[in-house]
């Protein structure tokens, strides 16, 4: 059963400044498909298409051509995002509401009905570790209490399909340590994981799968035991696979 | 609807947590009092220019306070990416903009509100016996707040700038209080191209002729049918603008 | 079409339909291009535009108070017992707002009846202006009638409309000194006596009070009971 598929799936961005219209490819005829109960690793260098393949998924984005089908329902479709749960890269959370109003507002909007709402909000806060932070703002909150807040709302509605958008980026390796924990947690449940990450020592601890992008092409899927055991193989495969597509050169060393 | 009103609920707390806002209903209540000083030069009629300065200040600070919190309420949202957020959960997107701006109206209303107790009871103490309704005229203001409201956010959506919206807006309530010299200029105008041309732009514009009862107020208490007329011109005008604003926004990518 | 587009039809339409009635009822504003001439024209279509109109008349009021006090600097001519300004400067505050009821009357009574100025004609054209601008206004007709009886040499029914109109919480208030003081130069000491005695009593007219004092000692010692 498919937790998600992209049937050729491209993503061209347009911009007109004077008449003048200039396309960046995001995503180029991307054909992939992720099984439920699958944790699936998306590797990728800067401008490869992760952040793209990610906002298709999640229906911010309207794929140019082809399709993109999430737990059966070709994106956008509404209904579904009730069944996902997604961490962004960063925490764009609204930093005037306190950690349980944020909460609230996440457990309302992924439809968990008001009687259950309270309980489930102080259920997660005590998940994440903010089980003390719950009436501070966020404003208040470090850049780790804010991540906590971020999975906590991805998590909040208890979803099938969890994507996770560069989750351990920037983080202390005590907290990449937790994340991690948290996604073999959540393999474990049979939730289908979703995640992209520069990371390759992380991606090869917990993925089943890996793709990696690159220029917006998929351009290699390797499973779990084309790896397992054999060191620098997913390194390998990666510098192989990818090309600089940012405009950045290589660094010269003398 | 339980979408609408999460999202009602955490806009409504973000503007009452804005000390922005706070600031401008302060002034609004320096104003008032400011006011009251002025009045004294009046000589009879002291308490007629109390009413009329206080209605004043009251509905040009929600006026501004509205046009300042419309023009932002997405744009802002969009780039500090929290609406990722929000729209990666089953939310529609009429559901998202509806709870906004019904969130930033009930907003400022509490601060017109506040406004205008604080106004009133000065008026009573004056001993002001009341010539119309003041009530009504309150209601006239909120109702002009909410038109112009509801075009800052469709301005704001359409030309996603946020100085070009707040001009553009402050140019429509300037319009929208100049219908009866649109319709003069429009009666001398020679060519019957321009007078069909400066009529349809002045009904595009909103009549708040219709609804500034504030200096029309010494006429005594219009009637039921004016009422209902004004309420249906407000939802009217209203819901063209949102309706319009929902086709801008759901065609957008985040 | 799309659903948005529709419900964007049809929040126009409801707007358009509501539209009708509200026109056909509106305040009768009389355009800014009919407000007089006067220095202040950018002030009031300013205030106007803004939609503060009645804010734009009280502005324009206590300019108006001014200028019969002691004379405003855009308009060098005035001040003193002349006021030829003053008809126009009480036509502005009234095109602002039709319904400034104490806008035709203060100026009709200082036009008409303050020592000095003398300008019957122009207190009636201001108080023909009330009749058609704000028929509901009882005591326009009433000052009308006192200039008509003026114009006909019957001050003993000139005065008789006046001080039928004192009580009511309309008649601006310089209207009992101006009254006391007609009283006083006909020689009628007891009603002079009266009104400058009441004029201490009313708590609004502390501007006048100074004055009734003076007026009140004067007057005791002219009329014995």
């Amino acid at each position: 059963m498919k937790a998600l598929a992209f049937r050729k799936a491209s993503k061209i961005y347009r911009s007109s400044h004077l008449g003048r219209v200039t396309e960046v490819v995001g995503l180029q005829n991307l054909e992939l498909e992720i099984e439920k109960g699958e944790v699936f690793g998306l590797l990728g260098l800067n401008g490869s298409g992760k952040t793209t393949a990610i906002k298709l998924l999640m229906g911010l984005h309207l794929p140019t051509t082809g399709e993109v089908e999430v737990l059966g329902r070709r994106m956008p479709d509404v209904e579904v995002l009730a069944r996902i749960g997604y961490a962004p890269e960063a925490a764009y959370l609204n930093r005037s509401l306190t950690g349980r109003e944020t909460m609230s507002l996440y457990a309302a909007l992924s439809g968990i009905p008001a009687s259950r709402r309270a309980a489930r909000v102080g259920a997660i806060l005590e998940q994440v570790g903010l089980g003390r932070a719950v009436d501070m703002r966020l404003s208040a909150y470090s850049k780790g209490m804010l991540q906590r807040a971020s999975l906590a709302q991805a998590l909040i509605h208890e979803p099938e399909l969890v994507i996770l958008d560069e989750p351990v980026t920037g983080l202390d390796p005590l907290a990449i340590k937790e994340m991690r924990a948290v996604i073999l947690w959540l393999k474990a449940k049979g939730t289908t994981v979703l995640f992209s990450s520069h990371d390759i020592s992380e991606v090869e601890k917990v993925c089943d799968r890996i793709g990696i992008l690159s220029g917006g092409r998929l351009a290699k899927t390797m499973t779990q035991a084309q790896w397992r055991g054999k060191p620098d193989a997913l390194e390998n495969a990666f510098a192989e696979s990818v090309k600089r597509t940012d405009g950045v050169g290589e660094i010269k060393l003398k | 609807m339980n979408t609408v009103k999460a999202v009602f609920d955490y806009t409504f707390r973000e503007h009452v947590r804005h000390k922005v806002w706070l600031s401008a209903a302060l002034f609004g209540l320096i104003l008032i009092a400011g006011g009251l000083v002025a009045s004294a030069l009046a000589q009879d009629e002291r308490a007629r220019m109390l009413l009329d300065l206080g209605l004043a200040a009251n509905e040009a600070i929600a006026m501004i306070s509205v046009v300042f919190l419309t023009v932002h309420l997405i744009l802002q949202e969009v780039e500090s990416r929290a609406i990722f957020l929000i729209l990666t959960h089953p939310v529609r997107r009429w559901h998202y903009l509806l709870g906004r701006f019904l969130g930033t109206l009930a907003a400022v209303g509490l601060g017109l509100a506040a406004m205008g107790l604080f106004h009133w009871l000065i008026l009573f103490a004056l001993g002001w016996t009341g010539e119309g309704s003041y009530l009504l005229a309150w209601s006239c203001s909120l109702g002009k707040t909410a038109v112009m409201g509801a075009l800052a956010l469709l301005l704001s959506l359409a030309l996603t700038s946020e100085a070009a919206a707040m001009a553009f807006s402050v140019f429509f309530w300037i319009l929208g209080h100049f219908s009866s010299e649109m319709n003069y200029i429009a009666e001398k105008s020679g060519s019957s191209f321009m007078r069909a041309a400066i009529l349809a732009f002045s009904r595009a514009a909103p009549d708040f002729a219709h609804l500034n009862y504030r200096d029309a107020a010494a006429a005594g208490l219009p009637g039921h049918r004016w009422m209902a007329a004004a309420l249906l011109y407000v939802v009217g005008y209203c819901a063209a603008c949102l309706a319009l604003s929902v086709q801008i926004f759901e065609q957008k990518e985040f | 079409m799309s659903r948005p587009l529709v419900a964007a039809a049809l929040g126009a339409a409801l707007a358009i339909g509501a539209d009708v009635p509200l026109s056909r009822q509106a305040a009768t504003f009389p355009p800014l291009s009919q407000l007089p001439s006067t220095p202040f024209a950018v002030q009031d279509a300013s205030l106007a535009s803004a939609g503060l109109r009645a804010g734009a008349a009280d502005i324009a009021w206590i300019q108006l108070l001014e200028y019969a006090g002691h004379g405003l600097p855009e308009l060098p001519e005035a001040g003193g017992p002349v006021s030829p300004s003053l008809q126009k400067l009480t036509m502005r505050v009234v095109s602002l707002d039709p319904r400034f009821h104490r806008a035709y009357l203060y100026g009709a009574s200082i036009l008409g009846w303050e020592p000095g100025v003398n300008r019957p004609e122009q207190a009636a054209e201001v108080l023909q202006e009330c009749l058609v601008r704000d028929p509901g206004e009882k005591l326009c007709p009433l000052y009308l009638a006192a200039l008509t009886f003026q114009k006909k040499g019957d001050p003993e029914r000139m005065l008789g409309v006046l001080e039928s109109t004192l009580d009511d919480p309309r008649a601006p208030l310089m209207m009992r000194p101006l009254l006391a003081n007609i009283y006083k130069k006909r020689g009628d000491y007891r009603k002079s006596l009266a009104l400058w005695e009441i004029i201490l009593d009313d708590e609004r007219e502390q501007n006048d009070h100074p004055r009734a004092v003076k007026q009140i000692t004067e007057l005791k010692v002219l009329f014995k009971p």
